[in-house]
């Protein structure tokens, strides 16, 4: 596979600054949207290094989206250095990071993420012929296993994986070399204050995300009536709601 | 973990680390807790969430206890003593604007009470109870 031409890269290159600009000195978010999409090749790029870990590719995707998010929102636009040299540390720091900390989740036996897959569906089932959300008990009794595997399994579930992002690329064009930064300077991440409320970590989810937020914890709805709404298992919604807030809060680290 | 009757309830505690790695093993106590209270699969995952939040603010240094009471449809847990720091902070925010989502207004949606006691060394306890639905 051969890359793109000096020229062409150039060329890239000010077309990120200019977006950055935007961004940053314009606050215009439909800049940070168009940098994001544009570097997503990036992160896939760098993804595909630690697939067959026990991850989803798709996981790990996208957790080093959010690394590119950050580097993004983090890019000083004086310093003379490329979003993608910038970025990559970033995106792979992000990825690392994710499996040290899933390592204990990570390894646990087919059978239990089995489980886990149908588990979802039972507590559905479950829930609409019972008329309550259904106990541990319950759930094992109808998929034939015990109290102590169903926790487990749901555990399998549970464990913090990153965020799923809406946004797909804009172009088709993988024109940024993972390898140009490999081993180049660190990000100097300026940790933030100490704050009490996620908001402006909020503002960075996807809109489904979002919503799911705003409906358990502004309208107070219970999961059951959430999962009705926006087409989803219980057990997913469930999912959803943890990962946001985890993600919201690695976005204020 | 120790496991004794206390008045008619039974309590469980547990001393485990912070760090962000031992999060799954909390989680995966706080639903055999949940489970042996008869809570549902929504109110046991609400109290997991609880916690989970709560000990993601504390900064995931150090070690923390953390002490269940069960009884039939109700779990009370004590979580402490915690460096005051940011957790206090984002317990007080209970009526955040509109659009914002803090500590205490996630508490709030998942918990039926939670409050903060003073400890030694000007730490804190938070006090979470958590009520399992009526079951028919």
């Amino acid at each position: 596979m051969s890359g793109p031409g000096n020229g062409d890269r150039a060329a890239r290159q000010r077309e990120d600054r200019e977006l950055l600009r935007r961004y940053h000195e314009d606050g215009d978010p439909s800049a940070r949207e168009q940098l994001i999409a544009r570097h997503l090749p990036l992160v896939r790029s760098l993804a595909r290094r630690y697939a067959g870990r026990g991850e989803p590719l798709e996981d790990i995707e996208q957790v080093g989206a959010i690394g590119l998010i950050k580097a993004i929102d983090r890019f000083d636009i004086e310093r003379e250095v490329s979003l993608a040299t910038y970025a990559t540390p970033n995106v792979v720091g992000e990825i690392k990071r994710h499996f040290r900390d899933k390592g204990w989740a990570i390894r646990v036996p087919r059978s239990l993420q089995e489980l886990n897959a149908r588990m979802s569906g039972a507590i559905d089932d479950l829930t609409a012929r019972l008329g309550h959300s259904p106990s541990v008990g319950e759930i094992a009794a109808s998929l034939g296993t015990s109290n102590e595997e169903v926790l487990e399994a749901l555990e399998v579930g549970s464990a913090y994986t990153a965020l799923s992002l809406d946004a797909g690329p804009a172009g088709s064009d993988d024109d940024s070399d993972p390898m140009e930064a490999i081993g180049g300077e660190d990000a100097e991440f300026d940790r933030s204050e100490d704050r009490a409320t996620l908001g402006p970590a909020l503002a960075h989810l996807p809109d489904r995300e979002r919503e799911i937020l705003r409906m358990r914890f502004e309208e107070g709805l219970p999961q059951t009536q959430i999962a009705d709404r926006v087409g989803l298992s219980q057990m997913h919604v469930s999912r959803l709601i943890r990962r946001s807030l985890a993600a919201m809060r690695e976005e204020l680290e | 973990m120790t496991a004794e009757p206390v008045s008619g309830l039974e309590r469980v505690e547990i001393d485990a680390p912070l760090d962000l790695a031992f999060q799954g093993v909390v989680r995966l106590v706080v639903g055999g807790i949940a489970e042996q209270a008869d809570f549902g699969f929504e109110a046991m995952d609400d109290l997991q969430l609880a916690i989970e939040r709560l000990l993601a603010e504390t900064g995931g240094d150090g070690r923390v206890k953390i002490s269940f009471e069960l009884g039939d449809g109700v779990v009370r847990t004590r979580i402490g003593p915690l460096r005051e720091g940011r957790l206090a902070a984002a317990l007080q925010e209970r009526n955040g604007d509109p659009g914002t989502l803090s500590l205490a207004r996630i508490l709030s949606a998942v918990v039926d009470s939670f409050g903060v006691e003073p400890a030694d060394d000007g730490q804190i306890v938070v006090r979470l109870e958590k009520l399992g639905p009526p079951r028919p």
